[in-house]
C-alpha cells in the first residue's frame, strides 16, 4: 500500500479511473472499455517501448514516426509485390522493420560519434524519412485489403482483445526485461547517468548509444507496421504527430530528459494516464475542440509536480546533511 | 628489500613537440606504502600520472611492476595490472546505486542477465572488510562528497587495485570528511595497498606520506623519507627558491586609520552567533578556522547574498542594510567561495567577465559601449598579469589561477570600499598563489578594506594584519600577524588551547 501511494503517478491514475466512473455513471468502469483505452494506446505504446532507450542516454529519438510511416510504406509495397500473400507479409515486416533498425542505427552511429543535439538531428532527420515516404509512395495511398495475415493482426481479437495489445504487451515485458535484468540494460542507466564516468568504466558507450537508437527505430517500425494492419494501407502522412504523444507520455511517466534516471513502466504508466484521460473526456462527452487544451494542461502539471517533487527532495537532503 | 617494490618507473621521458615534459624521471613505490608525488603544477605529476595509467604513451624509460616489465598501452593495460586512479571530478554515474557504480563494467552476468543478489552481497562484503559505513543499495547522488570518494575507492579496490592513485583527493572535503578519508588510506596501507598521493594541501601531505617524490620543471627533485621531511626544505625544492625571502616581504602596518567596516553583534540561527568585528582602511582581516564554522556565511551576509537574524552591520560610520543589488554600488567586491560556480562565466570571454561588475561605466541608456569593453578588458589583464595577456580567450579555457585573477580583476578598477574574499587559492599552484598574494596586497595598500576567509594557515600568515579564529560560529580568537604561529591558529580553531595539546 505504501508502495502505491508513494507512486503518485498511479495514485493520480487510481483516482482518475474513480472520479471517471463515478462522473460516466459506470460507463468507464468496463471490461470493454479497457480494453479500448488499451487498444487506443497500443501504437505509442509500442513506441514508447523503443524510445524510451534513447531518453534514458539523455538523447531523444524524435524519428519514431517516421520510422513508422517508412515500414509503412515499405511494408504495404513488399505486400503489394508479393500478391498479398501470407509468406509477403512476413517479407513486409522483415523489410519495414529492416527499415526502421537501420534509420535508428545511422542515428546511433552519428549522435555517439558527433556531438549534435539528438532534438536537432532527428527533427531534421524526421523530415527525410517523410520526405523518403512521399517518394515511395508518390503521395498516394497504398492499400492493402486482401493480406489475410495482415488483416488478421490489425483486426483479429483473442479472448476479446485485439492483437495489437498483445504486441503491445510482448514488447513492453521484453524492454522491461533489457532495461532492469540485463547487463545492456544496466550499460543504459550508466552512460545516460554520466558517459564519462562509464567510458572509464570501461563501458563500450558508442555500441550502447548505436543499439538503443536501433532498438527504438525497431520499435517505431513494428508500430507503424500494425498501424498500416490496421488501416489496411499505408499512407505518407502515416503516423504523423506520434512522436510529440509518445515524448509526453515519456515526460509524464517520470523519465527524465537528462538521462539516467525513470523507469519504463513509469513510461508505460504515463501513456495509460493520457489514454484514459482522452478516453474520459469522450465518455463524458466533452467536445473535441478541448481535448488537446486539457491534456497539454495536465501534461504540465505532470512536469511541475515532478520538478517540485524533486527540489523537496533535495532540501530534505540537504537537512540531512546539515545533520 | 627489492622484492617489497610494487612499481618502478625508470628513465621516463615525454615530449610534446620538443618540450621535455618528464626528463629522465624515476619513481618507485613500495607495497603497503603511501607515496606522495609533489610539484607544482607543470612540473610533470600529470604527465607521469597519465604515463602510468595508459593514457599517454611513454617516450623512453621502463616500467616494472613487481619487478616485471611491463607494457602500459591503455587504461584496461594498467586497470589489470592493478592500476586504479580516484578521478579529482569524481567519475561515478548519479543516478546508479552504490553497488551499481563499483560493478559497473565488470557485472556478474549470465547470458546478459545481471545477478543482482550475487553483486549486492559481493560489494556489502567489500564494504565490511575495508570497514567503510555505506549502504548498497543507496543512490550515489544522494551521497557525501566523502561518502562518493569511498564509492570511488572500492570501485578500484573491487578489481583488486594494488596502486590506488588519488589526485586531489581532499580538495573538495570538509575538514572532518577529510580525516575520515585519512582513516579509509590507513586502512588501505595496513591491508597492503599502494597509495600515490598528489595535493596542494602541503600539511595533509606531509602527515600522511611514507614517502615523497618532489618533481620540477619534468625533472627528479628528490625523494624525502618520512623521517626526513622538513616542510621548508620540501616546498624550496618545488618552487627551486627559499620561501622566507616572499613571506618575510610583508610588511606589518599597525593600522591607525579609521574603521571602513563594522559588524556588531551579527547572528544567524544555526550558522554563527554575536560576531563582532571592524576592518579599517588598508586592513586585511582574515577569518579563519574550520570549514563550516560560519565563515563564509558571514562573508555572504555582509554582501547580501544571504539574509542573518540580528545584528548591524555599519559601513564608514552609518548603518548598512545589505542587499545585494546594492552591495556593488555601496563599493563592496566579492570573490565567492567556488570560483567555478559563482566566480565567472566559463563562457564568456575575459573582456565580458570583466564587465559585468562595471556596466556602470560602460553602458549609456542601455547600450554597451565595446570600445571601452575592450579597452578595460585589456587593462584588467594587463594588471592583473594574465597568461595568455588575451582577454579575448574563454575563461572557462583558462587555468585556474588565471581564472581567479580574472574573478579579483573585475574589481580591481572600481572604486572599492570593502572586498570580502573567500578561499582565493583553492586547487591554484603556488606561483599564481604568490600573484594573488600581491593582488589582495595591492588592494589593501589602496586603502581597501579586506575582509578574507581562507583555511590554507600559510596563506593567512602570509596575507593578513589582522586574523579571528572561528569555531562553531563565535570568535574564538583574535591574533594580530607577527606574532602568531600555525600551532596557535590551529589549536585555537580545533578547541585544544586549553588542554594546550592538539589531538
Amino acid at each position: 500500500m505504501k508502495k502505491i501511494c508513494s507512486n503518485s503517478r498511479l495514485v493520480v491514475l487510481i483516482l482518475m479511473c474513480i472520479v471517471l466512473t463515478a462522473a460516466t455513471g459506470g460507463k468507464f468502469f468496463t471490461y470493454s472499455n479497457f480494453v479500448s483505452i488499451m487498444y487506443s494506446i497500443s501504437l505509442t505504446g509500442i513506441m514508447i517501448c523503443g524510445a524510451a532507450f534513447p531518453v534514458l542516454l539523455g538523447g531523444i529519438d524524435r524519428t519514431v514516426s517516421g520510422n513508422a510511416a517508412v515500414c509503412g510504406a515499405m511494408a504495404a509495397t513488399v505486400a503489394l509485390h508479393f500478391n498479398q500473400t501470407n509468406m509477403g507479409a512476413v517479407l513486409a515486416l522483415l523489410c519495414g522493420v529492416a527499415c526502421g533498425m537501420l534509420s535508428g542505427f545511422f542515428h546511433g552511429i552519428v549522435l555517439s560519434r558527433f556531438a549534435i543535439p539528438a532534438f536537432l538531428l532527428t527533427l531534421a532527420t524526421n523530415e527525410v524519412l517523410y520526405g523518403i515516404v512521399q517518394f515511395i509512395t508518390g503521395n498516394q495511398l497504398i492499400n492493402v485489403l486482401n493480406c489475410e495475415l495482415m488483416n488478421q493482426i490489425g483486426q483479429a481479437r483473442f479472448w476479446g482483445i485485439p492483437i495489437p495489445v498483445y504486441i503491445l504487451l510482448i514488447c513492453f515485458v521484453v524492454c522491461y526485461v533489457i532495461l532492469n535484468h540485463t547487463v545492456y540494460g544496466r550499460q543504459i542507466y550508466a552512460v545516460g547517468g554520466n558517459r564519462e564516468a562509464a567510458e572509464l568504466s570501461g563501458i563500450p558507450t558508442r555500441r550502447v548509444i548505436i543499439l538503443a537508437y536501433t532498438i527504438s527505430g525497431f520499435m517505431g517500425a513494428l508500430s507503424g507496421f500494425v498501424l498500416s494492419c490496421m488501416n489496411r494501407q499505408a499512407s505518407a502522412a502515416q503516423a504523423q504527430g506520434y512522436e510529440n504523444d509518445v515524448l509526453a507520455a515519456i515526460v509524464v511517466g517520470g523519465i527524465s530528459l537528462r538521462g539516467g534516471a525513470g523507469t519504463l513502466q513509469g513510461a508505460m504508466l504515463g501513456a495509460i494516464l493520457i489514454g484514459v484521460l482522452t478516453n474520459g473526456l469522450r465518455l463524458l462527452g466533452i467536445d473535441s475542440i478541448y481535448h488537446n487544451l486539457i491534456k497539454g494542461v495536465i501534461i504540465l502539471a505532470a512536469i511541475a509536480w515532478d520538478m517540485l517533487s524533486a527540489a523537496r527532495k533535495s532540501g530534505m537532503a540537504k537537512i540531512a546533511l546539515e545533520k | 628489500m627489492d622484492r617489497d617494490i610494487l612499481l618502478e618507473m625508470k628513465n621516463i621521458e615525454k615530449i610534446f613537440a620538443h618540450v621535455h615534459a618528464l626528463d629522465c624521471v624515476n619513481f618507485q613505490v613500495r607495497k603497503g606504502e603511501v607515496h606522495a608525488l609533489l610539484g607544482e603544477n607543470g612540473a610533470g605529476k600529470s604527465t607521469l600520472i597519465k604515463i602510468l595509467t595508459g593514457v599517454y604513451p611513454k617516450d623512453g624509460g621502463r616500467i616494472l611492476m613487481e619487478g616485471k616489465e611491463v607494457k602500459l598501452a591503455s587504461r584496461e593495460d594498467a586497470a589489470a595490472l592493478g592500476i586504479s586512479v580516484i578521478f579529482q571530478e569524481l567519475s561515478l554515474v548519479p543516478t546508479l546505486s552504490v553497488y551499481q557504480n563499483i560493478m559497473l563494467g565488470k557485472e556478474l552476468s549470465c547470458f546478459g542477465f545481471i545477478k543482482a543478489k550475487q553483486e549486492k552481497k559481493k560489494i556489502a562484503d567489500l564494504i565490511s572488510y575495508y570497514g567503510f559505513s555505506l549502504g548498497v543499495n543507496e543512490i550515489v547522488e544522494n551521497l557525501s562528497v566523502a561518502q562518493m570518494q569511498m564509492v570511488e575507492i572500492l570501485k578500484a579496490l573491487a578489481c583488486d587495485a594494488k596502486l590506488i592513485i588519488m589526485d586531489e583527493p581532499t580538495a573538495s572535503l570538509s575538514s572532518h570528511e577529510s580525516k575520515l578519508l585519512f582513516k579509509i588510506i590507513n586502512q588501505l596501507r595496513e591491508r597492503g595497498v599502494s597509495i600515490v598521493y598528489i595535493s596542494h594541501r602541503l600539511e595533509e601531505v606531509f602527515h600522511l606520506s611514507d614517502r615523497i617524490t618532489i618533481l620540477r620543471d619534468g625533472k627528479n627533485e628528490g625523494v624525502v623519507e618520512k623521517d626526513q621531511i622538513v616542510p621548508a626544505e620540501i616546498i624550496r625544492m618545488m618552487i627551486g627558491k627559499s620561501v622566507s625571502e616572499a613571506t618575510a616581504s610583508r610588511v606589518l602596518q599597525k593600522s591607525e586609520e579609521k574603521t571602513i567596516l563594522s559588524v556588531q553583534h551579527l547572528s544567524c540561527l544555526g550558522a554563527y552567533e554575536d560576531v563582532s568585528f571592524e576592518v579599517k582602511r588598508g586592513e586585511v582581516l582574515v577569518l579563519t578556522g574550520l570549514v563550516g564554522s560560519g565563515r563564509t556565511e558571514i562573508i555572504r551576509a555582509i554582501y547580501g547574498a544571504d539574509a542573518y537574524d540580528s545584528g548591524k552591520i555599519e559601513l564608514e560610520g552609518k548603518a548598512y542594510q545589505p542587499q545585494i543589488k546594492k552591495a556593488v554600488a555601496a563599493g563592496f567586491g566579492l570573490i565567492p567561495e567556488d570560483r567555478r560556480t559563482q566566480g565567472f562565466s566559463p563562457l564568456l570571454s575575459v573582456s565580458k567577465n570583466v564587465a559585468l561588475t562595471n556596466y556602470d561605466k560602460l553602458s549609456q541608456k542601455g547600450f554597451v559601449n565595446k570600445a571601452d569593453e575592450d579597452r578595460l578588458g585589456h587593462h584588467v589583464a594587463e594588471l592583473v598579469d594574465l597568461r595568455p595577456p588575451n582577454p579575448n580567450v574563454f575563461v572557462g579555457n583558462l587555468s585556474g589561477g588565471n581564472q581567479q585573477k580574472v574573478v579579483l580583476g573585475k574589481w580591481l578598477t572600481r572604486n572599492l570600499k570593502v572586498m570580502l574574499i573567500d578561499e582565493p587559492t583553492v586547487g591554484i599552484d603556488i606561483g599564481a598563489k604568490n600573484e594573488i598574494y600581491e593582488l589582495i596586497e595591492g588592494l589593501s595598500q589602496n586603502g581597501v578594506a579586506v575582509l578574507m576567509v581562507s583555511s590554507d594557515i600559510a596563506e593567512v600568515l602570509r596575507v593578513a594584519h589582522r586574523i579571528l579564529v572561528m569555531r562553531e560560529g563565535k570568535i574564538a580568537k583574535e591574533f594580530d600577524a607577527g606574532i602568531v604561529t600555525q600551532e596557535d591558529i590551529l589549536m585555537a580553531s580545533s578547541g585544544f588551547e586549553a588542554e594546550g595539546e592538539e589531538e
